[in-house]
């Protein structure tokens, strides 16, 4: 990793600017419905003030006998008026606007998990499997404030502003200003001041928060080992501590919050007095009527409620800002496989391998994974690449799949190298059973399918045969449909390789790459799928990565690796 | 059968007892706050009143002036108390909560847990818990409020103006009946919501840890189409809720916003003498201004409450898997004669590093008739009979699903015997290792400790050394302090294993269950590993290890083969050690 200067807070943002900026029209639509809301809260406030004062002052004309008249009637239809449209459009408002932060949070999910699938094998291991869970849900879940919270709610407030400044002015301009200046000073405090505040423990809150659940998944996992040995009390202390740096930056989220909510009402009370008070004087001096009087103060009260979510959202703008940060560091990572421009579609004969003086380096680590390897595989061809672990055996599996690029030198398919081939046109033709098999959440009948989408049943039990696994299935109360849990521990570790080896087989592959096919196997288990792999591999490509020759079927060759070179 | 939704509110109302202080302390301040409130609109009202029809000059008002100003300056502080009180109570309940999950989830074990998937159960301890969040702090601390502050309002509005307050009464019953109808409906959504995040976030780590095999099957581009299906599945479930939700609070403003037109204009007419019935001929400016500005007052209680509404249907959301999880039957033991069945790990006695009672063999486990059943698996072992003699090493064999996992499962206490019985004389700790070595982010020696946190450097290298680790350590730069990332990132699978089994030596156990502890190690060192076995068996330790391999085989005492089709036992005979 290399020191950078930290992203500054526009560049944390500006990418999901940019991506709201493409539904402008409908945050419009939102941000003027919003609007609406708050105007029709203080048009109903102010005119009802102002219509109460105006008929007493008139009613009691009329009781001293003067001659006085009012309408009535337009201020009590704008009351109710304004009373519906409140309710009518705060309604719209909500629905509307979720709606369309739904809609851009379904894409980011989507377009976030497909920068995830572009990733060779080498980045993918380097990052932890609940990090980037995290990163798909919540991360993207907190951006959906950005809008709601963070952008039109100001705007809004803004306005609000603005427009009782105006209505102010409008009567007696001096007095708008003493009252805007304090509430514009309260906006920005509200915007920067809060932020500020919370900036620093929000973020904080964020990363403890993940470090709790990374420590809370790994105990899970780790239950067998911690209960045997009897651990348990010293990781929860680890996970204790974890906690209460949570607590404490929650503690002092709360309070500076509050502090936010408490201004809100104390200025904006203080502006209704501070009206009031010159618009008393401005009565007395004639130059507004009493009913003008009462209204300023009441169209000033109405305000709080376009400023009341204002301290909450930038308070924890903080953890919005992370969770930005996070999911550009993810978009902007290197480790992205390549699609070539104009691909070749790949040979169609039977794959001829050959690796030329193929070299693999990974970052931070001094010696490479795999030295100056040349190898060929002819069509049809069994290879059996030997060696211990930590030899290179994976990464050479990984190189002939594509899952990661050479350093030096050049990995071909029939003559084409991999990197001009279509990476789907590839993998179609290519099965791999790498060491670490994944089992999916879902039915057996599903995890099979990977190999194959339209596969129907009959090939299901055809491929279950193979592994021998045909009979334990038929035994299942639930058969194909039953459930096979994470990694697969409802099923026996030997039964979850062998889903995996099943899988690979219904793929139907013309490059076959096993890893250990029989590790974690009995030997007369190993012995009878030998055999019928050893038919279903007939005319095949194969490439077995493993430990020793024993059991492997018809290996023709064989190849031993010694830390990343051919053994001499 | 109780009714679960009864459960969970109940459960909520014990939660809330536990921090009881700080929850009345919100509630009184959030009451205090209100009541300023009411003194404010009151002082206004006045001071309108002498301005516009008493025709006093501002100057002469101005002690009325500071009161407001003091009244305002009281009610942001009772306001600030209020926030932070609740956040308190909130913080103090979940931390509780929490506690209790994780105490629950270790007395579970492994194998209860084992169809979870260990990220729901993360997003349940975190986000699940956070969702208890607003129901304590702002919820509760406004439920109480809201009992109150309309009642003294209503009263100050009817000692002012009857029929004013009347007109109040008159919407306030329809509120409570339409919240319900709605809160109802809602409720039952908001625990689908909770479901379908759940799902979500499985369905979401299931295909980035199977990232690899979706690159590798050619699956990606449909993956990503699935995603995005999931997530508008996502949206649209929410939306369901939303406007129901939404429709709540709405309903409310609606009546609000028209109790107060319908109160301005009466007072308008009133103050006009259009009305001449009831007491509208007394209204005067202050009254009607006071009851005017004390009708949205009357409402905001509840609005507000509505506000926070989705934070209680939240809550017992979340409550309910909470619970859920909670009412998960702990293995109780049952059949377990010895004490070796114990949840909480308790001091035991390590066995000596060096030292070897050769001659107080007496018999470790005893296992007389035991059957083990798995759900949806039917039986997968015994009825089995087996003595084990303490110190000596026994080979669980027989082909994959045999039940040998099972029964070093059952061993270590992870699951209980559906019958027979079963006798333990060590008290824990017991070395466990499997198939998948388990790895923390943290240093190899923060992952060594994990078995033996008091352990000193010298003790780690001597484990690393014996489970044949040692060569690799030396070859790192910072040797036991190298950082590992998750699942081992770093290591090979064989040396992550040789991790594990170095736990094992570190811990002293004096009864250690390997589960394939070989199985991904090459010939070289496997035979490592197999001289460190052998060296822990010297030492006296009770083995119990499930493998298919030969070189296992043979460095045991005894082999145990379980079969199976008959899924019964045959005790092999005595190997060679």
């Amino acid at each position: 990793m290399t020191p950078r200067s930290e992203p500054s807070l526009r560049d944390d943002f500006a990418p999901w600017l940019r991506r709201l900026g493409r539904r402008s029209r409908r945050l419009s639509a939102g941000a003027l419905l919003m609007a609406l809301t708050v105007a029709s809260g203080i048009g109903l406030l102010a005119l009802s003030g102002w219509f109460i004062t105006a008929t007493a002052v008139t009613g009691a004309l009329l009781a001293a006998g003067a001659m006085a008249t009012l309408d009535v009637y337009v201020p009590g239809a704008g009351i109710r008026l304004f009373a519906v449209t409140r309710t009518v459009a705060r309604y719209c408002e909500r629905l509307y606007n979720h709606d369309t932060v739904l809609r851009v949070l379904a894409e980011l999910r989507a377009g976030m998990f497909s920068v995830l699938t572009r990733l060779d094998g080498q980045t993918l291991s380097q990052l932890r499997a609940s990090e980037w869970l995290n990163r798909l849900t919540a991360d993207i879940d907190a951006l959906d404030g950005l809008y709601l919270r963070l952008l039109a709610p100001p705007l809004v407030a803004a306005l609000a502003i603005g427009g009782v400044g105006a209505l102010l002015a409008w009567f007696a301009p001096g007095i708008a200003l003493a009252v805007v200046v304090p509430l514009g000073v309260l906006w920005l405090w509200l915007v920067f001041g809060q932020a500020w505040l919370g900036m620093a423990p929000a973020r904080r809150r964020v990363a403890s928060q993940d470090r709790l659940r990374g420590r809370i998944i790994e105990q899970i996992q780790g239950l067998a080992e911690l209960r045997c040995y009897g651990t348990l009390a010293s990781h929860r202390r680890a996970l204790a501590g974890e906690e209460t740096t949570l607590y404490a930056d929650q503690r002092r989220l709360a309070s500076r919050q509050a502090l936010g909510s408490a201004l809100v009402n104390l200025v904006v009370g203080g502006c209704v007095v501070l009206a009031l008070w010159l618009a008393a004087h401005a009565e007395v001096d004639g130059r507004i009527s009493a009913a003008v009087m009462v209204m300023m103060p009441l169209a000033v009260l109405a305000l709080n409620e376009a400023l009341g979510g204002l301290p909450q959202a930038f308070t924890q703008l903080g953890a919005t800002r992370a969770a930005a940060r996070r999911l550009n560091e993810l978009a902007g990572r290197q480790g992205t496989l390549r699609e070539a421009d104009a691909p070749h579609a790949a040979p169609a004969d039977k794959p001829a391998i050959a690796l030329e003086a193929v070299s693999v380096r990974y970052p931070a680590t001094l010696a490479p994974a795999l030295e100056a390897l040349t190898l060929r595989l002819a069509p049809g061809e069994r290879l059996a690449v030997l060696g211990a672990s930590g030899a290179g055996k994976s990464t050479l599996g990984q190189l002939l799949v594509r899952q990661l690029d050479p350093t030096a030198g050049a990995v071909t398919f029939n003559g084409i190298d991999l990197r001009d081939i279509a990476l789907s046109e590839l993998r179609a033709r290519v099965g791999y059973l790498t060491q670490h098999s994944e089992l999916f959440q879902a039915s057996l009948a599903d995890n099979l399918r990977l190999g194959d989408p339209a596969a129907d049943e009959t090939a299901l039990w055809r491929v279950l045969e193979i592994v021998d696994l045909a009979d334990w299935a038929r035994d299942l109360p639930e058969g194909l449909e039953t459930w096979v849990g994470e990694s697969g521990r409802q099923v026996s570790g030997g039964q979850a390789r062998r889903i995996a080896l099943a899988r690979v087989v219904l793929k139907e592959p013309q490059l076959v790459i096993l890893d250990e096919p029989f590790s974690g196997l009995d030997a007369a288990t190993a012995a009878r799928i030998a055999a019928r792999l050893d038919c279903w591999l007939q005319g095949r490509s194969v490439v077995f990565l493993a430990h020793a020759v024993d059991g492997l079927p018809g290996v023709a060759r064989t190849l031993e690796l010694l830390a990343g070179r051919p053994r001499e | 059968m109780l009714d679960p939704q009864l459960d969970n509110r109940r459960w909520l109302r014990d939660l809330a007892g536990d921090a009881r202080g700080w929850l009345r302390l919100a509630g009184a301040a959030g009451i205090l706050a209100g009541l300023c409130t009411i003194v404010q609109m009151g002082l206004l009202a006045w001071l309108v009143d002498r301005l516009v029809t008493q025709a006093s000059p501002p100057a002469a008002l101005s002690e009325a002036f500071v009161g407001l100003i003091g009244v305002l300056i009281l009610r942001a502080a009772a306001q600030w108390v209020q926030e932070r009180a609740g956040a308190e109570a909130s913080l103090r309940i979940r931390a509780r909560v929490r506690g209790e999950l994780l105490d629950h989830l270790a007395a579970l074990g492994p194998v209860r847990l084992g169809d979870r998937h260990s990220a729901g159960l993360g997003q349940q301890l975190v986000e699940q818990v956070e969702a208890l969040d607003g129901y304590f702090a702002r919820f509760l601390p406004q439920m109480r409020l809201t009992l109150v502050l309309p009642l003294v309002i209503l009263a100050v509005v009817a000692s002012l103006d009857w029929l004013a307050a009347a007109l109040l009464l008159l919407a306030a019953p329809l509120i409570p009946l339409f919240m319900a109808l709605v809160g109802m409906g809602a409720e039952r959504l908001n625990r689908e919501q909770f479901v379908a995040v759940t799902r979500l976030a499985g369905h979401f780590l299931d295909r980035v840890r199977g990232v690899t095999t979706l690159q590798l099957f050619n699956r990606t581009a449909d993956s990503i189409d699935e995603v995005h299906a999931a997530a508008d599945e996502y949206r649209r479930r929410s939306l369901r809720t939303l406007r129901l939700a939404f429709l709540s609070s709405a309903v409310l403003e609606f009546f609000a916003s028209v109790a107060i037109a319908m109160v301005a204009i009466y007072i308008g007419f009133g103050l006009l003498g259009y009305i001449a019935f009831g007491p509208a001929d007394a209204l005067t400016l202050f009254s009607g201004l006071f009851v005017l500005l004390l009708a949205p007052e009357f409402f905001q209680p509840l609005r507000t409450l509505s506000q926070h509404y989705h934070d209680r249907a939240a809550a017992l959301g979340a409550a309910e898997g909470l619970l859920e999880l909670l009412g998960e039957p702990v293995p109780d033991g049952s059949g377990r004669m010895a004490a070796a069945s114990s949840d909480e790990p308790r001091p035991a006695e390590p066995r000596p590093a060096d030292s070897l009672p050769s001659d107080a063999r007496g018999t470790a486990v005893t296992l007389r008739r035991v059957t083990i059943a798995h759900p949806g698996r039917g039986r997968v072992l015994g009825p089995l009979d087996l003595e084990i003699a303490a110190g000596e090493c026994v080979a669980l064999v027989g082909p994959s699903g045999s039940g040998k996992s099972s029964l070093l499962q059952l061993l270590a206490g992870f699951i209980d015997a559906e019958s027979g019985e079963l006798a333990i004389e060590h008290a824990p700790p017991v070395a466990w290792m499997d198939q998948r070595p388990w790895l923390v982010q943290g240093t190899l020696a923060d992952n060594l400790r994990l078995a033996a946190p008091q352990a000193s450097d010298a003790e780690l290298w001597a484990a690393v050394r014996r489970a044949g680790l040692d060569e690799v350590v030396d070859g790192l730069s910072a040797g036991l302090a190298t950082p590992l990332g998750e699942r081992g990132y770093g290591l090979s699978g064989g040396q992550a294993q040789r991790l594990a089994l170095a736990r094992v030596f570190l811990s002293r156990a004096p009864l250690v269950l390997l589960d394939e502890p070989t199985a991904s190690l090459d010939g070289e060192t496997q035979s490592l590993v197999i001289e460190g076995l052998r060296e822990l068996i010297a030492s006296g330790a009770t083995v119990v290890v499930a493998t298919h391999q030969q070189a296992l085989m043979r460095l045991a005492h005894r082999r145990i083969e379980l079969t199976n089709h008959a899924r019964r036992q045959e005790v092999g005979h005595d190997a060679p050690v």
